[in-house]
């Protein structure tokens, strides 16, 4: 009798155990989803994932969301163990890491398959996905950098447009420098300054990308100019120190003339700053109309199991409709030419200063710079900004500077040669 | 010489008691021994090895010798981080001479002193996090504390740029580290304060010892135990303060507050480069086992070790 109730307590056990193993072997496909720092569309995501599956019937999604410094590590972590999520959200440079080293699967024979796939994006925003002349990404949403300026300390300073050149806008930055007013501001993370470099023919590599190419009359007479700027107030300091928040949080504050910076600044800068509105708020491109992208992306792990259901989610969750529900819910660009025109739509009766913000993002696109397709980018940017921050925070001499950057930036590249 | 019988029958009980004691002793130790295994040594031992390779997680391992390390001769910010490390210890020792003269005063006979021994403590139960934010706005340009005081009272014209500047970066940082280790400091100390006999004031007071020399003979001299255990964790505390870095200032402006703990952060997870980050660690856990060292030798040899009766 003991024994017969310990069989049958086994076997319930291992009937247990069992058939949950049973019914995850009967559910075919599962795919596993990693956003960067947007669990707030949660709603729309699962209203998302609802319709995937009822096209594809008995598919699994497995969401997860990390905030901004955790993605990467945790990204690298799980392609390690060999559990990286099909499918991945990127964002700047660090996708070319990871299609560079194999992680991502290649994209293009997908898009040459389904040549309609390619013509819904904005080109030159899906181009900006390649590396060595393969598509590892798909646009999730856009934004590259664009000069926004105080009208009224413009006003206060007797100027009425934006400035055409880099001479005019170090001289109108000068003329709203007053007291505690400075007259600029640029983020500088993810080379969203090189604009100012770029617009004064400065490159920072040869062609062949093999060498520093910066060091160069120009650059240290442009780092000068820079400094002398910063120092006199032109420039505000926190232009080279600063991150996202301190810098947005400096314009919100009605004390700066132009802030140099993406289209996602628009919504923190007018959420804090309560002068914000379209007769003192005014958008224009930087002089030579030169942007920094800073797009996100989604990409396919190449460990994935189902690389073929991966790629029926990236067009799904990129496709039209849902790239147009993702703009309107978070006010922003997507590449989708559809889903930003109908965005901008839609945003032009709710915010109509934010459709300009966003209206710059589709303009002049065959001008990005500071994207350099490198697998070690984020190398390059530590061995390069520090010095230029000793240049402009009069640290250093400017040549002095450059030079010990171009030592920096130089034994990177044949580090990675 | 035989052995008695009954001699002779304790000896094989009295072996398998030890026996199964020290089983037991070790059924205890196994699951933190596993643990200590898991995730000290092998960790330690990996790195070691990592330390002479080419390795990231996206390539196979490739034997680098020594590469890793003479690249650590020619790194500027390597350099920079551990000097930055060297001062964030220095300043260790001021942390303690403040949290010295706290102490004597609430050990002093002054009415509220267990209010006053809980507002200084306060600061050290505190997550670090929380005490980075709060020091961040303190020395904020546009909304700090510290500016609004220092202009209100027209002490400086424009605001300073505390976290912002090469010059003030750093100190401002110290300081925000020496706070939150004050309330620790504070306590040890008082201990030690207390377990003073007071019989050795009064008599040195008989004597003619002035409040002066009574400090400098007596409380110092008998308070050195609690001191050494202050500098040690002090120092070890400074060593791997990287979320107070990383959330004040994220090792800048420039590379004006790295210490070595958050350039091996960044190394790793910034810039993939876990070789090179391993062998910045190997250096930065030789130093840490001599600066531990060198504590230990002169707190008499015997820091951290438990008298038993």
């Amino acid at each position: 009798m003991k024994r017969r109730t310990v069989l049958q307590a086994a076997l319930a056990g291992a009937a247990a155990v069992a058939v949950p193993h049973a019914s995850r072997a009967q559910t075919p496909r599962k795919l596993s989803y990693l956003t960067w720092n947007i669990a707030d569309q949660e709603q729309l995501f699962k209203e998302e994932f609802a319709d995937f599956r009822s096209a594809n019937p008995g598919v699994e999604i497995e969401w997860l969301d990390k905030k901004g410094p955790d993605l990467p590590a945790f990204y690298q972590t799980q392609l390690v163990a060999g559990t990286a999520p099909d499918v991945v959200d990127l964002q700047g440079a660090i996708w070319v890491e990871y299609a560079a080293n194999g992680a991502l699967l290649d994209l293009t024979p997908y898009l040459q398959k389904e040549p309609e796939v390619a013509k819904l994006f904005n080109p030159d925003y899906l181009a900006s996905w390649q590396y060595k002349g393969k598509n590892y990404m798909l646009p999730f949403y856009i934004a590259k950098t664009l000069l926004y300026y105080n009208k009224s300390l413009f006003k206060e300073a007797g100027l009425s447009a934006p400035p055409q050149s880099f001479d005019e806008l170090l001289n109108y930055a000068q003329k709203m420098a007053k007291g505690e007013k400075t007259g600029f501001l640029t983020l500088n993370f993810d080379w969203l300054y090189w604009p100012l470099f770029k617009m004064n023919g400065v490159e920072l590599l040869t062609p062949d990308m093999k060498k520093a190419a910066f060091n160069t009359p120009q650059m240290t007479a442009i780092l000068e100019r820079l400094a002398k700027a910063t120092d006199s107030g032109a420039i505000n300091k926190i232009s080279w120190t600063g991150r996202w928040v301190e810098p947005n949080g400096a314009f919100a504050g009605n004390t700066v003339g132009m802030l140099h910076a993406h289209s996602s600044s628009y919504f923190f800068v007018k959420g804090q700053g309560s002068w914000i509105n379209d007769s003192t708020l005014g958008v224009a491109q930087v002089p030579g109309y030169w942007a920094t992208p800073t797009n996100h992306g989604f990409g396919i792990s190449k460990t994935t199991k189902n690389p073929d259901l991966a790629w029926a989610f990236l067009k799904h969750v990129t496709g039209t409709k849902w790239a147009t529900r993702f703009s309107q819910s978070r006010k922003l660009l997507t590449g989708n030419i559809a889903a930003d025109r109908a965005g901008l739509e839609y945003l032009r009766k709710d915010d109509p200063l934010g459709a300009q913000v966003l209206q710059t993002q589709l303009e002049h696109t065959d001008k990005f710079t500071g994207n350099w397709p490198l697998p070690f980018d984020a190398q390059l940017k530590d061995a390069f900004y520090p010095e230029i921050q000793n240049a402009v925070l009069g640290r250093k001499s400017a040549q002095a500077a450059l030079t010990d950057a171009e030592r920096s930036v130089n034994r990177v590249l044949s580090r990675n040669s | 010489m035989a052995v008695a019988p009954a001699v002779a029958y304790r000896l094989p009980r009295l072996a398998r008691k030890r026996t199964r004691q020290a089983l037991l002793v070790w059924c205890f130790l196994a699951p933190s021994l596993a643990i200590f295994l898991l995730y000290r040594i092998i960790p330690l031992l990996w790195n070691v090895a990592l330390s002479f390779s080419d390795w990231s997680p996206l390539k196979t391992m490739r034997w680098a010798g020594l590469d890793q390390y003479e690249e650590m001769l020619h790194d500027d910010v390597f350099w920079q981080s551990l000097w930055n490390t060297l001062l964030f210890i220095a300043s260790a020792p001021v942390g303690i001479v403040i949290a010295l003269g706290l102490a004597l005063l609430v050990s002093s006979e002054i009415r509220g002193r267990d209010v006053y021994r809980t507002i200084i403590f306060i600061s050290y139960p505190l997550m670090t996090v929380a005490v980075a934010i709060i020091w961040r706005w303190l020395f904020d340009e546009r909304v700090g504390l510290i500016n609004y005081v220092a202009r209100s009272l027209d002490l400086v014209d424009r605001p300073i740029q505390f976290l912002n500047s090469f010059v003030w970066a750093l100190p401002s940082v110290i300081v925000a580290n020496i706070w939150q280790m004050l309330g620790f400091y504070m306590i040890i100390l008082l201990t030690g304060l207390q377990n003073i006999p007071p019989n050795l004031y009064e008599a040195a007071a008989i004597d003619g010892a002035n409040a002066f020399r009574r400090f400098r003979r007596i409380t110092l001299p008998l308070l050195k135990p609690s001191l050494f255990l202050c500098v040690v964790i002090g120092m070890l505390n400074s060593f791997t303060s990287f979320d107070l870095v990383y959330v004040m200032t994220g090792g800048g402006p420039g590379r004006a507050t790295e210490l070595l703990v958050t350039y091996i952060y960044k190394l790793g997870f910034s810039q993939t480069r876990f070789d090179y980050a391993a062998a910045v660690t190997i250096v930065f856990f030789v130093l840490l086992v001599a600066i531990a060292w060198v504590a230990n030798r002169l707190s008499g040899g015997n820091a951290g070790a438990v008298e038993i009766d």
